[in-house]
């Protein structure tokens, strides 16, 4: 009989907006073993180990860690019981070294002082003794995804945790990373740790877990062994329907005589004098979705600033959309020649929280005709254009007036793709379009993607999620340090782990192959 | 049809409970206005021997006399202008705060038009007057808002340091080029006749600025609320970084409104200096009304409509404190601020009375979730 | 005429009276800047130092004792940035619409307040109020040069300057600071570390209107020996522009408060001649602040689009 390390009873959680984010949650997790909970993105996941943590404190229920009862304040009091936690986003301070972030709430005191050997030398130990390879006085801001994921986990076990959680740890990792960090994981529990570890990833959930816990709609769904689950049972207990992944047959080939509309050439920029974009040279056609896949932090995120014209610092080579070159263009204008945008940060670049839905659905295109009369907005056509776009998207709200912070985050990211599809582009960038959202709304938003494309719109997809790139891409590049790595032009016939070696650098294609990018 | 009818219901229910925005806002801006009161009648009861009579005299001291009523409309227009240039300065979400400086050095502008036979015209004289406040309010306020849209630099600092030496070059201009010889203080020659602006309504001294109050109001709730520039100030205020995904340009935005709010100021300025007196003195004349609009900017919310009626009130509490301090020289009339303050921090507290609301909404949650 | 006022500019009296005139303002700035240190922009430090002088001065009339007063000076400072953390943090306010309000009706308050007690709405001179004064150094005093510029000055230039080393000590060298910069700098993360976020914001609240309010006192009981009307007149400003500038760097906070002070000497050096405007010479460290502020502004945007990024 295997000691339990954590319980909990009636676990339930209610926003203060409303939201019910947990209710009547019951779970058992034992010592040194790896349990997984799954469930979709938005299922209550996050929140449950926010209250495990204490970061949320539960509505009502009860926590009971190594046969007591607790009622964390805040995490400082879970961190002090054992409980550490790698979160999602990395809680790093970029210009902090290594070691500070590592020490930081922890530190050790000469006096009145920190004691910055002492912590130095602590540090080094730790990493050592994992076999982190870190070199504990750089700054974090040098490090590589991987690596800042490494001192994360070196925080918990500097605070001598006994239980880890790990929220979506592989999200950010390359199929090779992910292997090391499981090993790392097994080497943990092995030392009697015990592992949550919370993803959407099924293939691996079953890969490293012992016991699984399913989460559906913020109701416990049980916890099961491992080996006496299929993948089968496991999907249906998860969305309580099949999956429909296959993409491709929504797909119809027209031919849209090859004409382009995004060419990338030659593009180049630096920061502090090192370059984050090293020539690029690409070019998306109407009518196909090209992938771009890589992990977070190679210069994705600075290309499509570039593409868009959000860039602050000046950049070299030509972009041109829909054949026209957009030199010295703002976003107006590169938006007029067709472009739509759908960003990463939903909530900070794509809506404005406090304002109605309705604002929101028609800020790209709020100068067109059909809802401005001659001197002012016309008020009534706004309100039927958005809600004709609620009821297309599906947007669940009890009226276009409601602001967007009423909204959960599938809605928000409806609202954002249901605006960017209404200017009719003909070209379209989606960044991360489905990051953190349920899947019912993700397939909807493949779906939208898939019929502009059908419909001749030329879609550049930037995604760090690997099967998104593969499902929907016709093409795919791979970008690693600011470069195109790798290039293939039947996203078909690719799988995730030859992109990974792409993904990681281990792999460069010649400068041949790379040009097919640009000119197939 | 079926879901006009469900949004109807709905909008019935919503109505009823605290989950209403605008019901809710209300409520808190009386209750705020209460517990102001409140807090003015306990000072009272420190300051004052009879802080009854005291509070009735500032509350209903106004209604007295004739003379008041048209005191209080007449002066509470300049700073009703104050008050709408800061308004839409802030509902666009910059912090400029030029204002105050700007009041001083329009009123330049003024005198120097005012006092100089540039018209016979007194219908002319007037109109040029503003027209040289408004041009020169515009450009200025524009200032610290293109330095913050194009360097990011803080405007908050550098429209206050410009406040600073705005207040000094009027000084120093009517110093050495306005100044008459028979007075001993820094002030301009009496404006001309012909620059008087004309009585709406004799008997109360209520002049016709008070009409162009109204129709700018008018112009600037419809510019709020119905135009493409008031969508776009409503966006930038409440996501900058939205506005500018959108393909809004956060530079011609700020240069716009602070286009805007300088013209209002230089209204504003006008509006005070021929209505209330016959020179200009760089000192005193136009000092704080600046400062007073971003104030109101915050009683009324930033609404046009909201603001003008804010100033109203404060003009109105403040003829009651100066009623009161005819009787009672215990009770200066900076016991408005201390009001308006109190008001301000309440009604701009999200929380303040959060409870009330936060369980229907948990409530109405749990319903449905349950369904 | 011109070339003797000029020849101030080079003498000990003009050193001295920068140390003077820069108390003020290297105490607006460190206030500004602690606040900062874990994400705070306190724009309130002009109010705060208005309340504090006035209150300074009345404490000390009250009790008849300087020292007593200086007390109740930083209580009335600390207790207004109290306020504002009652009313952003736990109210919901947008804190800088709520410490614009403090600093506009700061007068308003401040001249009711003055009323009730002396019965005039100027200053505080008809008050008899003891007061704080100057310190001489024992041997460095008489050390030539250095004694006249380290010896001899206000008390609370001194503790000034001492504040600034143990503020400087505290935010860069314990572990207090340290949280403090990791709130700043990434509340998350500083929260996940288990640092309790809100109650340093508050904490540095507290030490920012601290230093604000002995800016304050200093001026009304140590400096300019009663409090008037309007006294502050900007020198909170100016420490919050030197933080501006400085950006995060210590060094440059203080080289930037110091900045400000020399051209207020200037200033009032050059008031006293007619040779120059009046108005104009006494707008010359606004100026300063205007015109520094916006070139650094200006040199950070063309660096950003040069690609010369600072990572945070």
């Amino acid at each position: 009989m295997k000691e339990t390390i954590l319980k909990l009873d009636n676990v339930t959680k209610v926003y203060p907006n409303g939201t019910v984010a947990n209710r009547d949650i019951n779970m058992e997790f034992e010592k040194g073993e790896i349990h997984s909970i799954v469930g979709e993105n938005g299922a209550g996941k996050s929140t449950l180990m926010k209250m495990i943590f204490g970061i949320e404190k539960p509505s009502s229920g009860v926590i009971t860690y190594k046969g007591k009862e607790v009622h964390f304040e805040s995490s400082m009091d879970a961190i002090k019981d054992g409980i550490g936690m790698v979160h999602q986003h990395f809680m790093l301070i970029p210009s902090f070294s290594i070691v500070d972030n590592i020490i930081l709430g922890d530190e050790p005191k000469k006096g009145l002082f920190v004691d910055t050997k002492e912590a130095a030398k602590r540090c080094q130990e730790l990493s050592d003794k994992y076999d982190f390879e870190l070199d504990v006085n750089a700054k974090v801001s040098t490090l590589s995804v991987a690596k800042r994921q490494k001192v994360e986990i070196l925080k918990t076990l500097y605070r001598n945790a006994e239980l880890i959680i790990l929220d979506e740890p592989t999200s950010v990792l390359t199929p090779q990373e992910t292997e090391k960090l499981f090993d790392q994981l097994r080497f943990f529990k092995q030392q009697g740790h015990t592992i949550l570890f919370i993803s959407h990833k099924l293939e691996e959930v079953k890969q490293i877990s012992d016991r699984i816990s399913v989460i559906r709609n913020g109701v416990s769904k049980g916890t099961y062994l491992n080996d006496e689950l299929t993948m089968e049972q496991l999907t249906n207990l998860i969305i309580g329907r099949d999956l429909d992944n296959d993409m491709d047959a929504y797909k119809t080939h027209e031919d849209f005589h090859n004409e382009k509309a995004l060419v990338v050439e030659h593009l180049k920029m630096e920061h502090n004098g090192k370059g984050v974009l090293n020539d690029i040279s690409f070019a998306v056609k109407n009518g196909e979705i090209l992938g771009v896949a890589g992990v977070e932090g190679n210069g994705q995120i600075d290309l499509v600033k570039c593409i868009v014209g959000l860039q602050k610092t000046q950049y070299e080579g030509t972009i041109k959309i829909c054949g026209t070159d957009t030199d010295k263009m703002n976003i107006r204008q590169r938006r007029d020649l067709g472009m739509a945008y759908i960003p990463e940060d939903r909530m900070g670049d794509g809506t404005a929280g406090d304002l109605p839905i309705s604002d929101n659905l028609i800020s790209t295109y709020y100068t067109r005709e059909d809802i401005n009369g001659k001197l002012f907005m016309d008020n009534k056509k706004i309100a039927q254009v958005s809600d004709d776009l609620i009821k297309t998207f599906a947007v669940k709200t009890k009226s276009a007036e409601a602001s967007v912070n009423s909204l959960s985050g599938g809605n928000i990211q409806k609202v954002v793709v249901a605006r960017e599809y209404n200017t009719n582009p003909k070209f379209m960038i989606a960044e991360q379009p489905t990051h953190g959202i349920d899947i019912g709304s993700a397939e909807f938003v493949h779906h939208k993607l898939i019929e502009l494309r059908n419909a001749g719109a030329g879609i550049l997809l930037v995604s760090a999620d690997l099967n998104e790139v593969i499902d929907l891409a016709d093409r795919i590049i791979v970008m690693f340090d600011g470069q195109i790595s790798g290039y293939f032009p039947d996203g078909n016939d690719v799988d995730e782990s030859s992109l990974g070696m792409y993904m990681l650098g281990a792999k460069h294609q010649s400068a041949e192959e790379i040009g097919g990018a640009l000119n197939d | 049809m079926t879901d006009k009818n469900t949004n109807s219901k709905y909008s019935k229910k919503y109505k009823l409970s605290l989950t209403n925005s605008k019901l809710f806002d209300a409520i808190k801006m009386i209750i705020a206005i209460l517990i102001a009161l409140a807090i003015t009648f306990v000072i009272l009861c420190l300051v004052s021997d009879d802080p009854i009579n005291a509070l009735n005299t500032i509350l209903f001291g106004p209604l007295t006399k004739r003379r008041y009523i048209g005191s209080v409309i007449e002066s509470f227009i300049p700073y009703a202008f104050a008050g709408l240039a800061a308004g839409v300065l802030f509902k666009s979400g910059g912090f400029n705060l030029g204002a105050e400086g700007i009041f001083i050095i329009a009123g330049v502008v003024v005198a120097a038009i005012a006092s100089a036979p540039v018209t016979t015209s007194s219908i002319l004289h007037p109109i040029l007057c503003y027209l040289g406040a408004m041009a020169l309010g515009a450009v200025l306020m524009i200032i610290p808002s293109f330095l913050k849209a194009k360097f990011n630099t803080n405007e908050m600092v550098v429209s206050l340091m410009l406040n600073s030496i705005y207040a000094a070059i009027a000084s120093h201009i009517v110093r050495t080029y306005m100044m008459t010889a028979k007075s001993n203080s820094v002030a301009s020659k009496d404006y001309l006749a012909t620059a008087k602006i004309p009585y709406l309504y004799e008997p109360y001294r209520i002049s016709i600025c008070l009409i162009l109050l109204i129709v700018v109001t008018v112009i600037l709730h419809l510019v709020m609320f119905k135009s493409r520039l008031g969508y776009q100030i409503r966006l930038s205020g409440s996501n900058p970084k939205f506005a500018e995904y959108s393909g809004i340009s956060a530079f011609k935005l700020a240069i716009s409104t602070a286009a805007i709010a300088g013209v209002l100021c230089g209204m504003g300025a006008t509006t005070h200096l021929l209505t209330q007196s016959s020179f200009y003195t760089p000192s005193q004349s136009l000092v704080g009304i600046g400062f007073s609009g971003m104030l109101l900017a915050m009683l009324g919310k930033n609404n046009p409509i909201g603001i003008v009626i804010a100033a109203f009130l404060i003009k109105y509490l403040e003829q009651g404190t100066a009623v009161l301090y005819f009787v009672d020289k215990s009770v200066p009339a900076e016991i408005v601020a201390i009001v308006e303050g109190i008001i301000i921090m309440l009604i701009s507290s999200q929380h303040f009375l959060r409870r009330l609301r936060e369980q229907q909404l948990l409530k109405e949650g749990l319903e449905e979730h349950a369904e | 005429m011109l070339s003797s006022l000029f020849s101030t500019l080079f003498t000990m009296k003009f050193v001295q009276t920068v140390i003077r005139l820069a108390t003020p303002i290297v105490f607006a700035a460190i206030g500004t800047f602690v606040a900062a240190s874990t994400g705070i922009g306190n724009i309130a430090i002009e109010s705060i130092m208005t309340f504090s002088a006035l209150a300074g001065v009345l404490g000390s009339y009250l009790t008849g004792n300087a020292w007593v007063g200086v007390c109740i000076g930083f209580i009335v400072g600390i207790c207004t940035a109290l306020l504002i953390a009652f009313f952003s943090m736990k109210m919901g306010a947008n804190a800088f619409l709520i410490m614009i309000a403090l600093n506009t009706f700061a007068d308003s308050v401040a001249i009711f307040t003055l009323y009730q007690i002396t019965g005039d709405k100027g200053t505080t001179a008809s008050l008899a109020t003891p007061i704080l004064g100057t310190l001489d150094i024992p041997i460095i005093k008489d050390i030539p040069i250095l004694g006249e510029i380290l010896s001899g000055h206000y008390i609370l230039t001194y503790i000034c300057w001492i504040l600034v080393i143990l503020l400087f000590i505290l935010i860069y060298k314990t572990p207090l600071g340290m949280h403090m910069r990791a709130c700043g700098l990434n509340p998350d993360s500083a929260r996940t570390a288990g640092i309790n976020v809100e109650k340093l914001q508050v904490f540095s609240l507290i030490l920012s209107g601290f230093f604000a309010s002995l800016g304050g006192v200093y001026l009304s009981l140590n400096y300019l020996k009663i409090f008037s009307k309007a006294m502050v007149s900007g020198q909170g400003w100016m420490g919050i522009a030197a933080n501006g500038i400085a950006n995060g760097n210590y060094g440059v906070l203080l080289l930037s408060a110091l900045i400000f002070a020399i051209f207020r000497a200037v200033s009032i050096i050059f008031s006293s001649s007619t040779a120059f405007p009046v108005d104009l010479v006494g707008a010359v460290p606004y100026f300063s602040v205007f015109f520094l502020l916006t070139l650094v502004s200006i040199i950070n945007y063309y660096r950003t689009k040069r690609g010369k990024v600072e990572e945070e």
